[in-house]
C-alpha cells in the first residue's frame, strides 16, 4: 500500500501542490452515531486517527502548511460535559504527541496552536504551549491547530492588538491600515490557504478563516472526517490543479 | 571517469523517460477528472430541466421565508454581462426572494446599479428600504451592491473609529481595550461607516470555481456557499434546487463540534 501511495503522490506532484491546505474537520459525532459507538468521545477518537493519516499524506506530498479547525470559539456553547470530553481528549493527544516529539519521532513537524487559548483550562493550555516549544525548531510541515478560534473573534482581537500597539507607538500616525490588522491576526504566521477542505457534506465555512480565503478553492466532501481517506485528498488536490491558472490570475489582480 | 559517462547518460535518459511517464499519467488523471465533470454536468443539466418543467415534485414548493438574505457572488468576467445578471434577478424575484446582495470584487455591478434597478421591475436599493428586516409581505426585491471595498477596507474604517474611541479613553496606554473592542462594537462601527452587517443565509457563486472571491469576511460566518457554475449557462432549475436544498438545511451555529 505504501508503495502504491508513493507512486500516486509522485504522479500528483507533477502538477502544482497547494502551499497551504486548511481542513474543517466536521462529522465526528455523525460518524459515531453511524457506527453505533456509545462513548461520548468515540467519534472524536476516530477523528484523531484521521488527523494522523492526513498529516502523513500532506508530509509525503510536501505541503508546507496545514491548518486544522479543531474547536470553534462558538463550540463552547455546547453541553459542558461534551466540551469537557473534547478538552480531555485533546489534552490526552497533545501529551502523547509531546512524548513522540521528545523521543525524536516528530522531527519534520512543527505544531502551533492559535485561537483564544485563554479559554482553555490551565492544564490544556500548558500542554499546548509545551508542544509548541518542543517542536519549535523543527523544519518540515507546519501544522496550525485552531482551538477556540473563529474569524469574528480573530478580527476583533487583531483590531484590539493593533490599536493597543498604535497607542504605544507615539511616532507613527494614529491611523490603522489593513496591514496593521493582518499582522495581529492569529493566522499571520501562515500564508492564506490555497485549498480549504470541509468534510461532512456541509457547504459553509462556519466562521473559519473567512478573511483569509478570498482566493481559496473551497472544496466540500460528503465523507465524514474520520472517513476522509487518500482518494478524497487526491481528488481535492486534482480539483485545485485544474483551477490553478484561474486562482493565480485572481491573485495577480489583487 | 570515462566508464561512468555512459552510465550517467543512461541514468539521465531513464530519469527523463520516467518523468515523461509520470507527466503522461498526470495528464491522463486530469482527463479522467474532466470527463467526470462533464458527465456530472450533463446529469445536472438534465435534472435542472426536469425541475424547470415541474417533473420533480419535491421542488415544486419552497419555504422561501427561511431565506431572509441571499448573496450572489459573481466572477468579474461574468459581472460584465449585465443582461444575464438582470435575468438572474428576475428569476430570484419570481421565486420570491426578497433581499439579495450582489457581489463582484471590482465593483462593476455597483457602477451599473442604476441600469440594473431600472431593468428589474419592482426592485429597489436595499439602503432605501429603511427596514432592518425585509417584511414578508413586501413586494419586489431589495438589492444591495457589494464589492471588495466593503470587505477589509470597511473593517479598517470601522477599526479606526474604535481606535479613536480607545484614544479618547483617559489612559489608553494602560487600557487593554476590553470596553471598546467587542464584536458588537465592531458591528456598530461598521454600520456607522455605512456597511450592512446582515449575514446572508445562502451564497450562490457564479464563476469557474467555488470561492467567495473576497465577499465581506465579517458577514460570512455561517453562510451556506453553493457553486452554481457559469452565469452564461445558468439554469432556472439549478437555482430552484440550490434554494430548495438550503431551506432543508439545519444550522447548529457552533453547537456541533467541528472536530
Amino acid at each position: 500500500m505504501t508503495v502504491m501511495r508513493r507512486f500516486i503522490f509522485k504522479v500528483l506532484c507533477v502538477g502544482p501542490i497547494p502551499n497551504h491546505i486548511s481542513f474543517i474537520m466536521d462529522g465526528n459525532r455523525r460518524f459515531a452515531k453511524k457506527h453505533n459507538l456509545q462513548d461520548l468521545d468515540a467519534g472524536h477518537r476516530a477523528g484523531f486517527v484521521s488527523v494522523t493519516h492526513v498529516l502523513q499524506y500532506c508530509q509525503e506530498i510536501e505541503v508546507p502548511y496545514v491548518t486544522l479547525y479543531a474547536f470553534g470559539h462558538d463550540n463552547f456553547r455546547r453541553e459542558p460535559e461534551e466540551v469537557k470530553c473534547v478538552m480531555d481528549l485533546m489534552l490526552e493527544k497533545i501529551e502523547l504527541t509531546i512524548d513522540q516529539a521528545i523521543s525524536g519521532n516528530l522531527n519534520k513537524l512543527k505544531v502551533i496552536f492559535i485561537g483564544d487559548l485563554n479559554m482553555l483550562n490551565e492544564r490544556l493550555k500548558a500542554a499546548a504551549q509545551r508542544l509548541m516549544e518542543v517542536t519549535e525548531e523543527n523544519k518540515g510541515l507546519m501544522v496550525v491547530v485552531c482551538v477556540a478560534y473563529s474569524t469574528s473573534h480573530e478580527i476583533v482581537h487583531a483590531i484590539r492588538e493593533s490599536c493597543v500597539r498604535k497607542c504605544g507607538d507615539g511616532d507613527s500616525p494614529q491611523v490603522l491600515e489593513v496591514s496593521d490588522i493582518e499582522e495581529c491576526m492569529y493566522t499571520s504566521i501562515v500564508p492564506d490557504p490555497a485549498l480549504v477542505i470541509r468534510t461532512g457534506g456541509r457547504d459553509r465555512l462556519s466562521n473559519f478563516m473567512t478573511w483569509q480565503t478570498s482566493r481559496s478553492l473551497l472544496h466540500t466532501t460528503a465523507a465524514l472526517w474520520p472517513e476522509l481517506g487518500l482518494w478524497h485528498l487526491v481528488w481535492a488536490i486534482l480539483k485545485f490543479q485544474r483551477m490553478q491558472n484561474y486562482l493565480q490570475k485572481k491573485q495577480k489582480l489583487d | 571517469m570515462d566508464s561512468n559517462d555512459p552510465m550517467l547518460l543512461l541514468s539521465s535518459r531513464i530519469g527523463q523517460i520516467g518523468d515523461l511517464g509520470l507527466d503522461l499519467l498526470w495528464r491522463f488523471l486530469h482527463i479522467i477528472v474532466t470527463l467526470c465533470h462533464i458527465v456530472s454536468g450533463i446529469f445536472e443539466a438534465i435534472q435542472s430541466y426536469a425541475i424547470s418543467l415541474g417533473l420533480i415534485q419535491k421542488y415544486s414548493s419552497i419555504d422561501i421565508e427561511k431565506l431572509r438574505c441571499l448573496a450572489v457572488v459573481l466572477d468579474i468576467e461574468v459581472a460584465r454581462d449585465v443582461a444575464k445578471v438582470v435575468e438572474l434577478l428576475q428569476w430570484l424575484k419570481t421565486i420570491g426572494v426578497k433581499q439579495v446582495g450582489l457581489f463582484d470584487s471590482q465593483g462593476l455591478l455597483k457602477k451599473s446599479k442604476d441600469m440594473i434597478l431600472e431593468m428589474v421591475p419592482g426592485s429597489m436599493l436595499l439602503q432605501e428600504t429603511g427596514e432592518k428586516d425585509i417584511s414578508p409581505d413586501r413586494k419586489g426585491i431589495a438589492i444591495e451592491f457589494i464589492s471588495s471595498s466593503d470587505n477589509k477596507e470597511a473593517v479598517v474604517k470601522a477599526a479606526n473609529i474604535l481606535l479613536q474611541r480607545h484614544l479618547k479613553a483617559s489612559h489608553p496606554e494602560k487600557d487593554e481595550g476590553d470596553n471598546v473592542f467587542t464584536e458588537s462594537h465592531l458591528n456598530e462601527a461598521l454600520r456607522v461607516v455605512g456597511e450592512n452587517v446582515h449575514v446572508p443565509d445562502l451564497m450562490l457563486v457564479y464563476g469557474p470555481v467555488r470561492s467567495h472571491l473576497g465577499f465581506p469576511a465579517w458577514r460570512l460566518r455561517y453562510t451556506e456557499i453553493v457553486h452554481m457554475g457559469s452565469l452564461k449557462y445558468m439554469r432556472y432549475g439549478s437555482l430552484l434546487k440550490a434554494i430548495h436544498k438550503f431551506t432543508g438545511v439545519r444550522q447548529n451555529y457552533g453547537k456541533s463540534f467541528l472536530f
